[in-house]
């Protein structure tokens, strides 16, 4: 195997021995080049209108939600429900709920409106002046309303209008409500203190994931295009003759890899400002503990999958190629998306030790607090030695297939090519 | 970098394999410093494949390039000035910017480079261009750029791959200017062309390629002496009696004009003398072949 910048001689008279130390030389000299390929990388990506425009989109969006969930906290949830007076076990089953809710939520308020009859309810429902009428039917109670009664009150009412139904009961049958009741509870206690509910810690996984899935493919498919954009206008041949093929990979992983980070540090900033002014802002700080985390792994995780894109790059011929060449890193980005986000218990203790999984699923592990402090230290020098590992075999495919043109190149053939 | 920096590039041995296809085939040849040499041959003669060993972006299969005497370095090649067969730049970046990247590469400053490629961009007639992307400039225009690429930071040497082919006769004889002054640097420069005509106006030295070998190489007016040197006779009557002259061979004769191939000088002395003895002589001329004929004759 003979590298593009030094070309073995096999047979001449003045072998290959006598070439090494200049050419050696000639490195030491070009070794600040990838600064300057990085360079090139980041500032002709940030003055890309079709990435900005996104960026911007997705920070939009972002601000967006954090806007809506803000608003839908502040936003008070008043029920009016209509009961006739005779009714008393719907009487008591709303002053129940009206209280049950002011409990829960100083916002939701469920307020009684006496109603006459069924007419009288109707009309009441009709002009707006309630909410939903609760009235028995049959052997059991109905909550009428306008279309679909609110899943807020439907939940408070069942709750009370079961009890008070199952009160009035015991009452016939001469015990109380608390007799039937007594040791039926059920209490929940949280042992490990993170204070993060199962639905908190899905909807961090899966904005991780998310994170995760934009930044590597967005990133990913960049330094692909730019790869292949040297190839086929034959640039690579200037650029080999000046920097070493390899100082040209690194170049290109650095800095589409400050622009990923960048990208994903400004839209994990700007949701957590955003969360900051929800009800959960409570927990900005294990969630910021949980992102930094994410960043790091995130940082060490895309040099490998910048290296797999840069191998795409250079195993296509023309930038046609490229939806052929990257599918498969495509795909193993959309099965990590999907796979970390929905895991759980023991297979997601696994993820989180798997090199490119553990960017998502260590993340995810330490905010739901089932990490020990050395699992996340542990999974990342993992990902690092993989990432190590990715780097050393890409480059070695990034050189073979870089200067073989005419149609697609295959991984075998550009580990094994003689340049 | 010293401005005159002298170094001869030689190539020797050079060979080239693809499975067992010899590409290039022991080819050897020396393009002197300070004199721009043509290479020449036909479609897969191995120019190119050559010229990419030469610039370190093929793997040489058998022999080397040397260059000042000593093995050729990644250091010597960064300081060459390539131009690849197949154009290329970054087309949504603006000329001036991708310029002064490249120029960089090659271990330029960043505001030397910037000055160079602003004077060369304004030579050209480009400096209005500098903003503009590649991709918005026309073909001509783009290599034009391309040649600013090669020709940025005073380079060692200089390998050019068809540097004519597109360019309209006003465009290469300022292309030709420019090469000039980098030959009076005195490094050398080697370019392939198709064009022999130009090659032949151009050129120092010649070498041409057929088949992945080397069939001649030299100076154009040595080879031309080289080639079979041919007299044109037109005499007054009609110059049948040439064919019994001894030691004559008359490639044509139609009337009083022959076409004769004459061994050495002292024949053509004395056809003269018999021609004048038997009638006027209206034209006694050695007619030398052109390149062309030579190319086709060694290549044929």
């Amino acid at each position: 195997m003979s590298t593009m910048t030094e070309p073995t001689t096999v047979a001449g008279p003045a072998g290959d021995g006598a070439q090494r130390p200049d050419e050696a030389a000639g490195a030491v000299e070009n070794r600040h080049a990838w600064v300057l390929v990085m360079n090139r990388e980041i500032v002709v990506r940030a003055l890309n209108k079709s990435f900005v425009i996104s960026l911007l989109v997705t920070i939009a969006i972002i601000a967006g939600l954090s806007a809506f969930m803000a608003w839908q906290a502040t936003r008070t949830e008043a029920f009016t429900v209509a009961v006739a007076p005779a009714d008393q076990v719907a009487v008591t089953a709303v002053e129940a709920a009206a209280a049950v809710g002011a409990d829960a939520d100083p916002e939701v308020t469920v307020t009684l409106v006496d109603v006459a009859d069924e007419a009288a309810a109707r009309a009441a429902l009709e002009d707006g002046s309630a909410d939903a009428w609760l009235h028995p039917s049959g052997d059991g109670w109905t909550l009428a309303a306008m279309g679909e009664p609110d899943s807020t009150l439907v939940r408070l009412l069942s709750t009370s209008v079961s009890e008070s139904v199952i009160a009035a009961n015991a009452a016939e049958a001469g015990t109380t409500m608390g007799a039937l009741a007594a040791g039926s509870e059920l209490q929940t206690d949280q042992l490990d203190g993170s204070g993060i509910g199962a639905q908190t810690a899905f909807f961090a996984g899966y904005a991780l994931a998310f994170l995760f899935l934009m930044g590597a493919v967005g990133s990913g498919q960049m330094i692909a295009s730019s790869v292949v954009e040297e190839k086929q206008s034959r640039l690579v041949e200037i650029l080999a003759t000046r920097v070493p093929l390899r100082h040209l990979l690194a170049g290109k992983i650095l800095g589409n890899s400050v622009i990923a980070v960048g990208q994903n540090v400004l839209l994990a900033s700007v949701g957590l400002i955003g969360l900051s002014f929800t009800p959960i802002a409570g927990l900005l700080p294990v969630l910021s503990t949980s992102l930094l985390w994410f960043i790091a792994f995130f940082l060490v995780g895309f040099v490998a999958v910048a290296a797999m894109y840069a191998v795409c790059g250079a195993l296509a011929s023309r930038l046609e190629d490229l939806g052929s060449t990257t599918t498969p890193v495509m795909m193993l980005m959309m099965l990590i998306f999907f796979v970390t986000f929905t895991a759980e218990g023991v297979f997601q203790q696994v993820l989180s030790y798997v090199p490119l999984a553990s960017i998502v699923s260590m993340p995810v592990r330490v905010l739901s607090g089932d990490a020990a402090w050395w699992e996340p230290v542990v999974s990342l020098t993992i990902l690092a030695a993989f990432a190590a590992l990715a780097v050393v075999v890409c480059e070695r495919a990034y050189r073979g297939a870089l200067m073989q043109t005419g149609g697609r190149v295959t991984w075998r053939r550009a580990l094994t090519a003689q340049a | 970098m010293t401005s005159t920096y002298a170094a001869d590039l030689e190539v020797r041995n050079l060979t080239r394999k693809f499975g067992d296809v010899r590409a290039v085939d022991d080819v050897s040849f020396t393009a002197p410093s300070g004199l721009l040499t043509g290479f020449v041959g036909g479609n897969g003669a191995g120019k190119t494949t050559t010229m990419r060993m030469i610039m370190g972006v093929l793997a040489i299969t058998g022999g080397e390039v040397r260059f000042g005497g000593d093995p050729i370095t990644a250091g010597d090649r960064r300081n060459f000035g390539y131009m690849p067969e197949e154009r290329g730049l970054y087309p949504k970046q603006p000329v001036l910017d991708q310029l002064v990247y490249l120029a960089r590469l090659a271990g330029i400053g960043a505001r030397a480079a910037r000055t160079e490629v602003l004077e060369q961009l304004d030579r050209l007639g480009l400096a209005d261009r500098a903003k503009d992307h590649v991709e918005k400039l026309s073909l001509g225009n783009q290599q034009r750029v391309q040649i600013i690429a090669a020709l940025t930071g005073k380079p060692r040497a200089l390998i050019l791959d068809e540097p004519f082919s597109g360019l309209d006769p006003a465009a290469v004889d300022g292309m030709v200017d420019m090469l000039r002054e980098h030959t009076a640097r005195g490094i050398p420069v080697l370019f392939s062309s198709h064009q022999l005509d130009l090659v032949e106006r151009l050129c120092e030295r010649l070498v041409v390629l057929k088949a992945g070998q080397v069939v001649v190489s030299g100076e154009p007016a040595e080879l031309q002496r080289a080639g079979r040197v041919r007299h044109r006779l037109v005499v007054g009557a009609d110059a049948g009696w040439v064919r019994g002259v001894p030691g004559v061979h008359a490639v044509d004769v139609d009337g009083p004009v022959a076409l004769l191939e004459l061994p050495d000088d002292a024949t053509a002395q004395r056809v003269l003398a018999l021609a004048l003895e038997r009638d006027v002589v209206h034209e006694f001329t050695p007619v030398r072949p052109t390149l062309a004929q030579i190319y086709r004759e060694v290549t044929a």
